[in-house]
């Protein structure tokens, strides 16, 4: 059994290899960064004598995703199961984003991702069985002024996994999408925070332990369900006062 | 990349620095290209600041903390250097093997310990860790990505060991392991009557693998000196071999209460405690577990954080053995004279040869924890006249207040290493406060 994990090399998407490290179960990591991998993967296989095989591949370029999809199809079939714990984001990331940037960040966040999907769906459904986990924000909840890019191209991949759920609720294949909060990573290491961070750790053990389940959306940390229930009910016009009165 | 308020364990330095903790090499190569001057950071559990300094980038390496390499069978490991002492147990123990030079707390990461030329209890027998390093990788803004070992580039390898972090960022280390057999440890109390008398006792056993080393008391005059001599043996009548693994989640060790608790009453008072309950309630052999004997400090971290905001003083010395006895008896003198507040007094024996301004030399380590105050800075004034008079080895790595003319006179190769240094690197990239006071 292989579970391909896409953005493997650092934060969450490292605590996941060493999750399924701990539970026994063979990885393949995937990353533009192949030097990190490199050292991710002897450290997972000293520690937990399971197979990992490395992959470099960059999910900000959707032409670089293509090809290497159209030459290692044999690779898709060896596949149970796929994870996306990637997320690109850039230093000013606003409205004015040039064209190169709004490409990567879409390709990084939600393209390459979906094309990922539209070909290993097949492959799943051949075989009748496979899970697919994807990973949202809660910046996608509300229109911001800053990492635009990011919060629109997560706020494309919620709904497209929530179409994607919807789209196999008669198969056997497990779709998650989890919607973060503030998770302790690099990304927010330097942010005052009004709310806790979550722990990428627990997050990626929650991540191995619902592998089974069908059909889940959920938060992390949990409580941030009710914030985003907050943020879709009140009104734009009223939000947009808000954050007005705010700056 | 951002801003951050830190200090010394020892609280004798405060600074805001600009910190960041990088999770790829991509990104560590383009923090110290982007940086004029850096400092590589691992626990920060330094006493002294060498791993930042006021308004300088310091490049944490808490996540290259992984394996590389593992050969069981010529006992050799590379390790990326944050990983910490803790990580390096839990992986190596299990297969019987370790480091004998371990330093006293398990956050401490490998890259610190082989810029600090690091020893443990055992460095009579052991050395410092310089004995167990093969090879290093470091990397440098303009020299980029260089091994180094005893085949290459041996200048900047001895350089690196024990120099504080200036040659540039230590990423990888390889280390030669050593057998580690027995689970625990056996531990067997000897009185002691004064520090003459430890001297003795603790001589014999100076080229012995089980650790000697002393607590005594300096709570009066009549007591100085008294106390006891601890004796760790590897326990090898347990014939079950169980996986040691170590708790990695350990307090904060640089907090502090808000008022410093220790005076000449409270230390009267512990070290009374102390030492009725060594000579009357605890046995006199003794199994002890691996964290107890090997990090002492996990779970009396309140040691260093009762010293409050003011913080505390270490001196560390090796004495040589023919200077024993005068250093001694100007200790004794000194005391008397002047009182100090002294919270630790230990001894141990010491094995090594003086280089650079690595802590080594063949003796007797002496170490005392003061009080942060008036007095105790005149008494370790007077012992640092000491040292420089007699050519001893005080610790750059634990004293802060250690002054730049007596590290001149007590370290002869002071201005060797400056000049290679310089010569390696002529704008001076890699600083701390602690090469800004070497003025390096």
């Amino acid at each position: 059994m292989s579970n391909l994990i896409i953005g493997a090399s650092s934060g969450l998407g490292r605590e996941i290899a060493y999750e399924f490290g701990k539970n026994s179960k063979n990885v393949i990591l995937m990353s533009r960064d192949v030097k990190d991998l490199k050292v991710l993967r002897s450290d997972i296989q000293f520690k937990h004598n399971i197979n990992v095989e490395i992959h470099e591949l960059d999910f900000s370029k959707l032409d670089e995703v293509k090809n290497f999809i159209s030459k290692n199809l044999d690779f898709l079939n060896r596949i149970d199961g796929i994870l996306f714990p990637i997320g690109m984001m850039i230093e000013n990331d606003t409205i004015k984003n040039t064209e190169e940037e709004f490409t990567s960040l879409f390709s990084a966040n939600f393209y390459s991702v979906i094309f990922f999907i539209s070909k290993i769906i097949d492959i799943f459904e051949i075989k009748n069985k496979g899970f697919i986990v994807g990973f949202g924000s809660i910046s996608a909840s509300l229109g911001r002024d800053s990492n635009i890019g990011y919060s629109c191209s997560k706020s494309a991949l919620e709904r497209y996994f929530e179409g994607l759920i919807v789209s196999n609720l008669k198969t056997k294949i497990n779709i998650q999408f989890y919607k973060l909060g503030y998770l302790n990573t690099n990304l927010s290491a330097s942010k005052k925070l009004l709310l806790p961070k979550g722990s990428p750790k627990k997050l990626a053990k929650k991540v191995i332990k619902n592998l089974d389940k069908k059909d889940l959306k959920t938060y992390f940390p949990k409580w941030w369900v009710l914030i985003d229930y907050a943020i879709k009910i009140i009104p734009f016009v009223l939000s947009k006062n808000i954050i007005k009165y705010f700056k | 990349m951002y801003k951050k308020k830190i200090h010394s364990l020892d609280k004798s330095y405060f600074a805001e620095i600009l910190f960041s903790s990088p999770d790829k090499y991509k990104k560590f190569e383009k923090l110290s290209y982007e940086s004029d001057n850096i400092s590589t950071m691992g626990s920060c559990n330094s006493y002294v600041p060498a791993s930042f300094n006021k308004n300088q980038l310091s490049i944490e390496l808490k996540n290259f903390n992984r394996i590389i390499e593992f050969d069981k069978k010529n006992k050799l490991i590379t390790v990326e250097s944050g990983i910490q002492l803790s990580e390096l147990c839990s992986f190596v123990l299990p297969h019987n093997l370790w480091i004998p030079q371990m330093p006293g707390y398990p956050t401490i990461t490998i890259g610190g310990i082989v810029a600090t030329n690091a020893h443990g209890k055992s460095c009579s027998f052991h050395g410092t860790i310089y004995k167990q390093i093969k090879k290093i990788k470091i990397f440098h803004k303009i020299h980029g990505w260089l091994n180094l070992s005893e085949n290459e580039n041996k200048e900047i390898f001895e350089l690196t060991i024990g120099g504080f972090g200036l040659t540039g960022s230590i990423i990888e280390v390889q280390l030669k392991l050593e057998d580690f057999l027995g689970n625990n440890f056996v531990t067997e109390i000897e009185e002691t009557k004064s520090t003459k008398d430890t001297l003795n006792k603790i001589k014999q056993h100076n080229n012995s693998e089980i650790y000697y080393y002393s607590w005594n008391r300096t709570d009066n005059l009549k007591n100085f000196g008294k106390g006891f001599i601890f004796k760790n043996k590897k326990n090898f009548s347990k014939s079950l071999i169980v996986p040691k693994k170590i708790n990695s989640s350990i307090n904060n060790i640089s907090s502090n209460l808000i008022l410093n608790i220790w005076n000449d009453h409270t230390i009267k008072l512990t070290q009374t405690f102390y030492y009725i309950f060594f000579k009357y309630l605890k046995s006199k052999k003794y199994e002890e577990d691996f964290n107890n004997v090997i990090f002492p400090f996990i779970g009396k971290e309140i040691y260093f954080k009762s010293f409050g905001k003011k913080g505390f003083i270490e001196t560390q010395i090796i004495v040589p053995y023919k200077k024993l006895e005068l250093f001694v008896e100007e200790i004794e003198f000194l005391y008397k004279r002047y009182k100090p507040s002294i919270t630790l007094y230990s001894i141990k024996n010491f094995k090594g040869s003086k280089r650079f301004l690595r802590f080594e030399d063949d003796g007797i380590c002496f170490t005392f924890d003061f009080i942060n105050n008036y007095n105790n800075l005149k008494f370790i004034g007077q012992l640092d006249k000491i040292c420089e008079n007699n050519f001893l080895t005080p610790s750059i790595i634990k004293d802060s207040r250690l002054k730049l003319s007596t590290i001149k006179k007590c370290y002869h190769e002071y201005e060797a290493f400056k000049n290679d240094i310089f010569q390696y690197d002529k704008k001076r990239i890699y600083k701390s406060a602690i090469s800004d006071k070497l003025q390096i």
